[in-house]
């Protein structure tokens, strides 16, 4: 990864230019944006005083500032998404570029539906499938992709529907450094999918085993089910515990891991975007600085779970 | 009535439940010696290959090649846990051993079918480990089953005694991870 230094210098000479006309668009699309929200607000006194008054032309007007607040905000609504993309296609590529040249960005993909199920990290099946900021690119020996996703459920009580998050954040896929062929789920203990009876339900329904290991830190933090208890093992030796132990400790609680068909998965919940540019606030180096700490995590990862070690015979 | 009924069935259910329980704790830890047995096969095998790849280069290694060789013929032979432990701790040792001499020799270290060997090696002693570590853990599943209380009267009357843990010395736990890398 480049220094931040050399950055810098890449920011003034090459991004900056691009960022002059961005940024003006971002403020235009502020000001639609406040507009509109200034007739929705002003519309408010104009009923209630329509209420006390009962006046036909006040309410006429109320309706006008609604609408024009409306059109505005479909406006707004229209053009972020376009700049959005714009600044991925020209900031961001660039940033990833530079950050990590040979890396392939893709603004509008992300990690396959069939991919995200067939990790099994997640015990339901999603209604909604969201993501963007698809990166894929070569660590070495190990080919790595991932991708920003949000995946929800649909919950329905009788009366009303809601949508309810299984997912959101990044979403992390690697050829692992060693061969297997069974499947080897490392999820929190903190995770809340993993009730009692959801516990016993997919481990049967998936004929796994709970696989007990050595480390009391790792067993603390980790539940591990497996289709093979000696491959777990294989997998998860007692360095790669500690490994995902930091890992957890860097990433915070929500890490799940799964190893399936030679491939590492990874998910690490976020609460913000990838590489998202910010609409009211200026994207400025310190926001582009954040992309590059973004893209050094997943290197961090793979650094931390020593991925690129290949002593084990897989090339 | 129904009462002695209950009270006899339990005394006939909770007797089964716990002998069964404790017959699954025991093909458990004979199924991981199984899969360890399958792994320690595979080193065996790896032996010969090793050597013959290596024997070439490694000239004025010939005592060393040899014990490998001797010691190859000792682990065939059928040996109790503790003594199949011992015979695994040399002849891990030795491999290592062998590795590391390697260094010494550069066109050894250049070599792809060395280095291909190297990787099967390393990739067999991994699943060695995981497959001890796995027998180790039935074991100590085992242990505690017929250890406590009430499954010890049943494991008593059963006959079921301990079982050898599989251990491996202090100074040979970690492979060595050598690299061969110009």
């Amino acid at each position: 990864m480049e220094a931040s230094k050399d950055f810098r210098a890449f920011y003034e000479k090459e991004l900056q230019p691009l960022l002059v006309p961005l940024e003006t668009e971002r403020r235009k699309i502020k000001k639609l944006a406040l507009t509109g929200i200034l007739f929705l607000l002003g519309s408010f006194p104009l009923f209630f005083i329509n209420g006390v008054v009962q006046n036909p032309v006040i309410i006429v007007l109320a309706f006008i500032f609604v609408l024009t607040g409306m059109i505005f905000l479909v406006k707004f609504s229209n053009r972020q998404k376009k700049y959005r993309l714009l600044f991925k296609e020209s900031i961001v590529r660039k940033v990833i570029g530079f950050t990590e040249p040979g890396l392939e960005y893709f603004p509008g993909r992300a990690i396959e539906e069939a991919d995200y199920k067939k990790s099994g990290l997640f015990l339901t099946d999603p209604d909604r499938y969201k993501g963007d900021d698809y990166v894929q690119g070569m660590h070495g020996k190990t080919f790595f992709c991932f991708s920003e996703l949000h995946t929800e459920q649909q919950v329905s009580n009788g009366k009303q529907t809601s949508w309810v998050t299984i997912f959101k954040g990044l979403f992390f896929i690697a050829d692992f450094n060693k061969n297997f062929s069974g499947r080897t789920y490392v999820w929190s203990e903190k995770n809340p999918q993993l009730n009692f009876l959801s516990r016993f339900f997919s481990s049967f329904a998936r004929k796994l085993e709970v696989v007990k290991l050595e480390s009391p830190e790792f067993e603390k933090r980790f539940i591990v089910y497996s289709n093979d208890q000696v491959e777990a093992r294989y997998i998860l030796t007692p360095s790669f515990m500690e490994r995902a132990v930091k890992l957890q400790q860097m990433m915070g609680e929500g890490v799940c891991l799964s190893f399936i068909d030679t491939n590492i998965y990874v998910a690490v919940p976020i609460k913000d975007g990838l590489f998202e540019p910010a609409l009211f606030a200026s994207n400025d180096f310190s926001r582009l600085e954040e992309f590059r700490i973004t893209l050094g995590i997943v290197y961090d990862i793979m650094d931390e779970l020593r991925l690129n070690d290949r002593l084990w015979g897989k090339e | 009535m129904p009462l002695l009924i209950g009270i006899l069935l339990l005394l006939v259910l909770v007797p089964v439940i716990i002998y069964n329980n404790l017959i699954r704790k025991k093909n458990a830890v004979d199924n991981a010696f199984f899969s360890m047995d399958v792994m320690l096969k595979k080193r065996y095998d790896l032996v010969p290959q090793l050597v013959d790849t290596v024997k070439g280069y490694m000239q004025h290694e010939r005592t060393l090649l040899e014990s490998l060789t001797l010691l190859r013929q000792q682990v065939a032979e059928k040996h109790a846990v503790n003594d199949s432990v011992k015979l695994d701790n040399q002849l891990q040792n030795l491999l290592a051993q062998v590795q590391v001499t390697a260094e010494n020799y550069p066109d050894l270290k250049a070599s792809e079918n060395f280095l291909r060997l190297q990787g099967a090696i390393n990739e067999t002693e991994e699943q060695l480990a995981a497959s001890r570590r796995y027998y180790n853990a039935a074991v100590n599943d085992y242990h505690n089953a017929i250890q406590s209380f009430p499954s010890s009267l049943v494991a008593g009357l059963a006959g079921m005694g301990r079982k050898d843990y599989f251990s491996t010395a202090e100074e040979t736990k970690a492979v060595p991870s050598v690299s061969f890398k110009s």
